[in-house]
Order: C-alpha cells, then structure tokens, then sequence
C-alpha cells in the first residue's frame, strides 16, 4: 500500500476503492464478512482520505451511488407484491435488513465526517437517540479497533441480527484485550472514548447513515408510503371489524416510520407526518360513522356504554400500534368524535338520570364527560345536579311544610334525609368529585337559605332611622337551635336516644349550620337556650354542653362568641361552689341556690324587672348579698328576678303539690296567701306584684291557660279571654280550690308540675328587640370589620374591600349589598375613611 | 290553700362599686374592659388604691410598670398602695 504514494490522487481513489467496495455491497447484502475484509475496509477509507485530497468526496459519491442501487433491488422486490399483506410483510423484511446496516455501515466511513467536503449531518447529535443501536455499534467499534492487534474470532460477522453481532464484537473485544497484546493500553482507551462518545450516539451523527436513510426514503418509502399506510390502515379497520390480523405488519410499519428519520432532533418527524396522520384520520373517520350508527340504532344510553368501551378499547390498540408520544393525541381525536360530538344528546339525558338516580349510567356518564378536555360536559352536569338538589329539596320541604314549620325535629331531621340522599348520589354517581361536591353544596346553601317555606322577618335598618323594611331571611338556624335544644335537654326525644345518637345529631346539625348563611342567628337561639337550660339545670347531660361548644369552634365559629358560651359554664361551676360556701355560712339557708353570673358573657339579660318578692325571699336578699360582699370587695349584685326559679308547694283541699314556678309566677301566686278565696282584680295584682304590663299578663296567662293541663292553678271572670292582651283592668282572677294534678283521668293527690315550661327567661320586650338586635349587632360589625380592613389596606376599592368583607363576616352573616352601602356611607360620613377625589370607588382609610 | 317556698334559685350578675365611671386611665367605662381585653368581668377586674382611685387592673399595673421611682397614682400622685379590703 505504501507504494501508493506518490502516485496521482485519482488513481489511489481508482485502485483502493474497487476492493472495498465489495465488502460495502457485501455489507449492504447483510452477506459474511471477514474480521480481514472488515478491517480493510476501515483502512482503505482511512488511507483514501489521506492520500487523496478528494478522497472523501469521492468516497461518498461511489458510497451512494452503491446505496441507492442496492435501494432500487428492494423496490422492486416490494412492488412486486400485489396482496397488501404480502406488501407490508416483504416491505417489512427489507426494511429491517436495510435498517440493521444502517448501524454498521457508517461504522468504516468516520473519516468523511472530519471531511469538509461531505455535507456534515444537519442536527447535532442529541442524546435522545435509541439506545440499543447505538450501544450496539459503539461496541462494535470498539471491538473492530481492538481487533485490530489480536485476530482470533470472526468478528463482525454481521448476518446476524444487531444484538447477535453486539455481543459478538463485544465477546472478541473481552479476547483481545485480554490477549495482552501490545496495543491492549491502547484499545482500552479507544473503547473507553468510544464509550463515552457513545452518548452522543456515533453512528447517528454519520453522514452515511444520514445517506442510506435519505436515500431510503427518497426512493422507495416516497413511492409506497401511500400505499404502506393504506394497507396498514385497512388492517387496523379489520380489527376494529372484529376480523384478526396480524398485528406485527403494522407495527413493523410504524417501525420503519420511526427509524428512517435521520432528524436527530426530532426522530419522529416522519411517523408523525405520515403514519400517525393516518391513523388518526382513520380511527375519527371509522368512528363518526359507527358513532351515529350506534346511537340511533341502541339510543343514547347504550351508546354511552358503547363510547365508553370503544375509548378504553383503542387505548390499548394504541399501545401496540402508536409511539407513546401519540396516545393523547389520539385520545383527543376519539374524545372529540366519541364524545363532543354527541355532548347535547348525552347531556340531554343527564336531568332524567339524576331524577331517578340511576347512579351507574351517571357514573359512566360522568366519566366519559370527564375526558372532554375544557370540561363543558361536567359543567353541564354539575348544573343539572344543582338544579335537581335544589329543586327537588324545596319541593319536598314546601310538600312537608305544614309539619315541618311546626317541628324543629322533623325539619331538621327531613332536611338531614336530603341531604344524604344527596350525598350519596354525589357518592355514588361522581365518585365525590370536588366539582359535584361543591355543585351540592351550593344547591344545599340555596334549599337552607331559602325563605319561600319559613321566614323570619328582619328590619333591614335600626327603626328610628324612620322607613322600616324587613328582609326575609330563612328561619332554618333557629329551627336548627331548637333542634339543638331539644337534644341538649331532658326531653322525651333525648331521654329516648342513646348518648351515641345524640352526639351524631349534633354533628348533623352542625353539618348543616355549615350551609347556612346568618350563623347569628343560630348562635343567638342557641345562647338563649342554653341560658335557660344552665339557670333552670334541664341540661340532660352537661359534658355533652361542654363539647358542643367545642364542636362550634372547630366549625369556625367565632372565638369570641364562643368564649363567651365556654365562660357561662364557668359561672355556673363557680356559683356552685359559692353555694356550697353560703350555705355553710348560713345554716338556715338550705333553699336558697344563687347563679351570680358575668354580665358580658350571657345572653343579654335587657333591663331590669321590679317585682315584689314573697316575704320569705325578701329576707334571704339581704343575706346573700352581705355574703357577696364579703367575698368580692368592690361588687354589688344585681338581681335578674326574670331568671330566678323555684319550687313551691301548694296544698289545697284537694292534695298537696310541688310546683316548679317562675320568681314571677311566685310572686302573683303568693298574693292569695293572706286571703285564699278572694277574686282580685288585674289591677290589684299589679300593685300587689309590682309587675310591669307585659310581665304581668304573660305570667297571669301561663297560670290560667298552661298548655296541656286539664285543670288550672288559677281562674278567671269573664272566662273567655282568648289570650293575654285580652285580660283588662277589671277581669277577676282567683285560685282554683279543685286544682289537681290528673294522670291518666285521676286526679292525684301528691304530685309534681313544672309550670316554667317554654317561657322565655327573657322579658317580653327584649323578646321584641330580638331581631332588632340581631340586625343592630350585624351593624357594628360590619362597621367593626370595615375598619379592621382599611386599617391594614389604607386604601381600597370597592369590589375587593366587599369581597374581604364578606370572607371576614362569613362566620357570622352575608351581609347584603345594601348594608355593606349604608355602613360605608356611615363611616365616610363620621370620617373615618373617605372617597379618593378621582376615583369615587376607591376608599381611603383616615386616622 | 296555702303556698310555700320550697327552695329558690335567684339569678344574678355583679358589677363593680366604684366612685367613677370611666377609667382614668383608659377613660373606658369601668362597666366594660380595659383596651387589651374582650370580655368584662373576671377577666378584667378593677382594683383600688388606698388613696380610693380606681382603675382596671391591668391598666395601673401598666402605669406602674413605666414609672421607674415613685409609683404614684396617677390621679393624685399620692405613692401607690394596692387597697387589700
């Protein structure tokens, strides 16, 4: 070879090149190769492009001509088939061969990569290429130059398949470097740089590999690809038919996709453009026909089913005939022709579903609905769900609501029921997807909140502020309180139910409390009612009190509200104590209980009722207020007679009876103790008890006419009066010498009444200003949270300043539009923020 | 017929006995809290000096807490003495 030089360029090309290039046409025939041809062939290019300037370009040229001709041979093999099978299957097996050369062809040619003269690859090599080929062939290469100094096996031998010959070259590379030949350091190192460059994939880059790819494409998949596709299609359409193929014709198709891009960057290029285009075409076409089909011949709800399974079906045919990187895409596609082409019709029948909730096939709906990507379907869903919640629980709450607006317990335990119901539906039906749940929700908050089946009337300003409106609000957390009430105290209802039931109650009315909007209003009927129970000690079990309060916190209740209930127990045990500490001090004061409590924590115990008190009480006044006195220095005790309660007992001829009475109630009982038979008059009673008006007839009237007696303490003249307004001045009263207690039609004689039953411990006029006060306090703190904001923000328009407004009060009440309005105006009108004089919605905070 | 009184219940609250209305401190009403507190009563007591001034205990303890030598009243500068009844 040496004697080459010196001769002329071309003739190096024109003597070495003949040689070698048969091994090349060997190689490409995938027919034996000697580890000698094969290292000739690495020479010969290698002292080409040495020696001749233009070795490399010519090389490349005679490599390519040789590529496209061996190319051409193919093409005619696979035009010669007529079957489509027969098509794909021999389009399949001369791909594959051509591709498996791919790898090591290029191997020999590394010289013309260094040559300016050959057009270097267009991408860099990144590292994404597939990783067994190019493991496969950096080993070779290494093998290949280590088997340069050893030669013992027949290295390269590459009819085999790619990993055959991989494992091959690696096994003569093992050889020979442990040979221990001379260049062993040297080999080493060559297969360690042939490693690391590996990464970067060596025969990717090739611009030969670049070529046979090129070529490939050029003249033979150019030609046939149409007909590749097409053949691989009706493959894909016979399975869908039902009919069995075999499905490695199509995914060798899609192989040879995949391989032929020489586009380092982006292998797929040509699958994508071609095979996938196709297969996406075909699946929508195949579909929107069988789509309409199936619908109009099974209806809507077999198609769902329908849908449903033909989406999962070609998930799984993707898997085997798509790139990974194609699924969505595809899914897309199918979503689009399976799904939202058909969305009204399927939505159309969601309403029905829900009515009768058929929870599977809204189940199976509400999957398929779930795949369309802008979610128009849910939505849809989500409103039909909140209508029927809504509507449905005001019909059966207005069907109901002759029982239910008498009966706290059947309308709470009715609303309980709905809501259940309509959970489980949500359960069940959309597997408590947090879009559904929140759709209940607000439908739940709209039923609650409702006002057409019970309202309370609300001013909505102070009265004195001259017009008196009244907004309508929902009487629900009232009627919630009183349910909470007759749990926490002793009735039948909680002496029938287990202390398990009674705390899962209350965690359902707390459940409920949530959707409600005036939680005020709960927490008012609520404080009241434990006032009574903790003074008039009816609580059917005081550690259940102590957790509900608990319970409140945890449910965002207000701390200071709830504070307050947590120091009203306080009082009581306090008092207690303080009771036991009296009674001690004074021996004969064995009767007499006190409940000293903080002003500030209880309901607001109004203003103060004059009563005159029996004899007996007057003396233990004195008594118990020196005994406070010496306990707190700097107090002074204030009597709530409206609260205080006792036992009395009354003996007539009849029988003798303990009476649970009123301070009150005593008071006007006590007035015929000096002379029993006597009638007196309204009008002495008052004088006699010292009774304002409104206390005056509401106690008369709970001794003439208590509920559910069949004989009356008190009676009197005219007898029809028909309620308390009705007694005048002059209307006789005088005690009922047969009163008895009767039990089962016999009168006893002995026997205990409570005659305290529902009268409120409040006075009657603070009974008035209830809801006044209600919507007097949501004033101030509306006012109070206004201020809070703007002290922070300084300055804030009015959109968001309503906004956090309201997430502030949201505990407590909405309050409305208006109020929020009104209380702004107050507040810049006493200067405590004003308007920005350029922007009349933006609010700045004065100090 | 005659009517007795078997036992009685009598329901009250208290209030502070004090010679003003207002803190002088605080200038809030003796009837509700100091500035720092939420609830009255208890949780916010008032107490007397042996001069006879009356302030929310935790409004005098402040004032005492700055002064560094002579804890006065701040109502008669008389020295400070806790009244213990």
């Amino acid at each position: 070879m040496l004697r080459a030089i010196g001769k002329r360029d071309r003739d190096i090309f024109d003597e070495v090149w003949p040689e070698k290039r048969k091994i090349v046409l060997k190689l490409l025939r995938q027919e034996t190769v000697s580890q000698r041809e094969w290292q000739d062939l690495f020479f010969g290019v290698h002292f080409v492009c040495l020696w001749d300037e233009k070795g490399a370009a010519k090389i490349y040229d005679g490599l390519q001509q040789d590529i496209v001709e061996f190319i051409v041979q193919a093409q005619s093999k696979v035009q010669a088939q007529r079957g489509e099978q027969a098509l794909l299957a021999t389009y399949i097996v001369e791909w594959r061969k051509f591709f498996t050369q791919s790898n090591y062809l290029p191997l020999p040619f590394r010289q013309l990569e260094q040559s300016p003269q050959v057009k270097p690859p267009s991408g860099s090599g990144s590292a994404s290429g597939s990783g067994s080929s190019t493991s496969a062939a950096s080993t070779s290469n290494a093998a290949a130059a280590a088997g340069g100094s050893s030669s013992s096996n027949q290295a390269a031998s590459s009819s085999s398949s790619s990993t055959k010959a991989s494992t091959s070259a690696a096994a003569a590379a093992a050889t020979s470097s442990s040979g221990g030949a001379s260049s062993t350091t040297s080999a080493a190192s060559n297969s360690a740089s042939a490693a690391s460059s590996s990464k970067k994939g060596i025969t990717e880059d090739s611009p030969v590999r670049k070529l046979m790819l090129d070529s490939w494409n050029k003249h033979i998949f150019h030609d046939i690809k149409d007909r590749l596709q097409e053949s691989a299609m009706k493959i894909v359409h016979a399975e869908r038919n039902g009919d069995a193929y075999d499905a490695q014709l199509v995914v060798g198709v899609r192989e040879s996709y995949v391989n032929l891009s020489s586009n380092a960057e982006d292998k797929l290029e040509i699958y994508r453009e071609h095979f996938e285009k196709a297969y996406l075409k075909a699946t929508a076409d195949f579909y929107r026909l069988k789509s309409t089909e199936q619908q109009q011949e099974n209806g809507v709800l077999a198609y769902m089913k329908y849908a449903d399974a033909k989406l999962r079906e070609e998930e799984v045919r993707a898997k085997r005939y798509l790139e990974p990187s194609s699924f969505n895409i595809l899914t897309c596609r199918l979503v689009k022709v399976l799904i939202v082409d058909h969305l009204n019709s399927i939505i159309a029948e969601c309403p029905a579903l829900i009515r009768d909730y058929e929870t599977d096939r809204l189940n199976l709906m509400f999957r398929l609905m779930d795949r369309v990507l802008d979610g128009e379907g849910v939505e849809a869903m989500m409103g039909d769900l909140q209508r029927h919640i809504k509507s449905a629980g005001l019909a059966d709450m207005q069907s109901a609501s002759e029982i239910i607006t008498q009966d706290s317990e059947k309308y709470v335990e009715r609303l309980l029921e709905l809501f259940n119901k309509f959970s489980d539906l949500v359960r069940n039906a959309f597997n408590d997807d947090p879009r559904f749940l929140t759709a209940r929700d607000i439908a739940f908050k709209m039923v609650v909140n409702d006002t057409s089946v019970f309202k309370m009337e609300l001013p909505t300003s102070i009265a004195n502020r001259g017009v008196k409106y009244t907004a309508p609000e929902s009487k629900c957390p009232e009627l919630l309180a009183n349910y909470c009430d007759m749990l926490l105290r002793r009735t039948p209802l909680s002496k029938r139910l287990t202390s398990e039931q009674i705390d899962a109650r209350l965690r359902d009315v707390l459940l409920v409390l949530k959707y409600v909007n005036n939680k005020d209003v709960f927490m008012r009927y609520h404080k009241v009612h434990l006032t009574r129970r903790l003074i008039l000690g009816t609580s059917a079990d005081s550690e259940k009190e102590e957790d509900i309060v608990e319970w409140l916190r945890e449910v965002g209740m207000p701390a200071d509200y709830v504070n307050r209930l947590a120091r009203m127990f306080q009082d009581i045990k306090v008092s207690e104590d303080l009771n036991t500490q009296f009674r001690n001090s004074i021996s004969r004061h064995d009767a007499i209980n006190i409940k000293i409590l903080n002003a500030g924590a209880w309901a607001r115990c109004s203003e103060r009722v004059s009563v005159s008190l029996p004899i007996e009480l007057e003396d233990y006044i004195p008594d118990v207020e020196e005994f406070y006195k010496k306990k707190h220095s700097g107090r002074k005790l204030q009597w709530y007679h409206h609260m205080s309660n006792g036992t009395i007992t009354f003996v007539n001829n009849f029988g003798r009876y303990d009476l649970d009475v009123t301070t009150f109630q005593m008071a006007v009982l006590f007035a015929w103790n000096q002379r029993q038979h006597d009638k007196i008059s309204y009008e002495n009673l008052r004088l006699a008890t010292e009774l304002p008006d409104p206390e005056l007839r509401r106690t008369l009237w709970s001794l003439v006419a208590f509920p559910k007696i069949k004989k009356q303490i008190l009676l009197m003249e005219p007898t029809a009066i028909g309620s308390p307004k009705d007694f005048a001045e002059n209307t006789m009263f005088y005690i009922n010498q047969e009163f008895a207690i009767v039990k089962n039609g016999k009168s006893q004689r002995r026997g205990k009444l409570n005659l305290i039953g529902r009268l409120q411990l409040s006075t009657e006029r603070s009974q008035q200003e209830d809801n006044q006060s209600i919507v007097q306090l949501r004033i101030l703190r509306t006012q109070e949270a206004i201020i809070k904001i703007m002290k922070v923000r300084k300055r804030m328009n009015n959109a968001a300043l309503q906004a956090e407004l309201i997430d502030i009060l949201k505990n407590m009440f909405l309050p409305s539009k208006k109020m929020i309005k009104e209380q702004l105006e107050w507040l810049i009108e006493h200067k405590y923020m004003r308007r920005d004089d350029d922007d009349i919605n933006m609010f700045i905070y004065v100090a | 017929m005659k009517v007795t009184i078997k036992s009685w219940t009598g329901v009250a609250s208290w209030r502070w006995i004090a010679n003003d209305e207002n803190c002088g401190i605080c200038r809030m009403s003796f009837e509700s809290t100091c500035p720092e507190c939420a609830l009255p009563g208890d949780d916010c007591p008032l107490v007397w000096g042996v001069c006879s001034h009356c302030f929310h205990m935790h409004c005098i303890v402040k004032w005492l807490n700055l002064q560094p030598l002579n804890k006065q009243c701040p109502m008669c500068r008389q020295s400070w003495k806790f009244n213990i009844h």
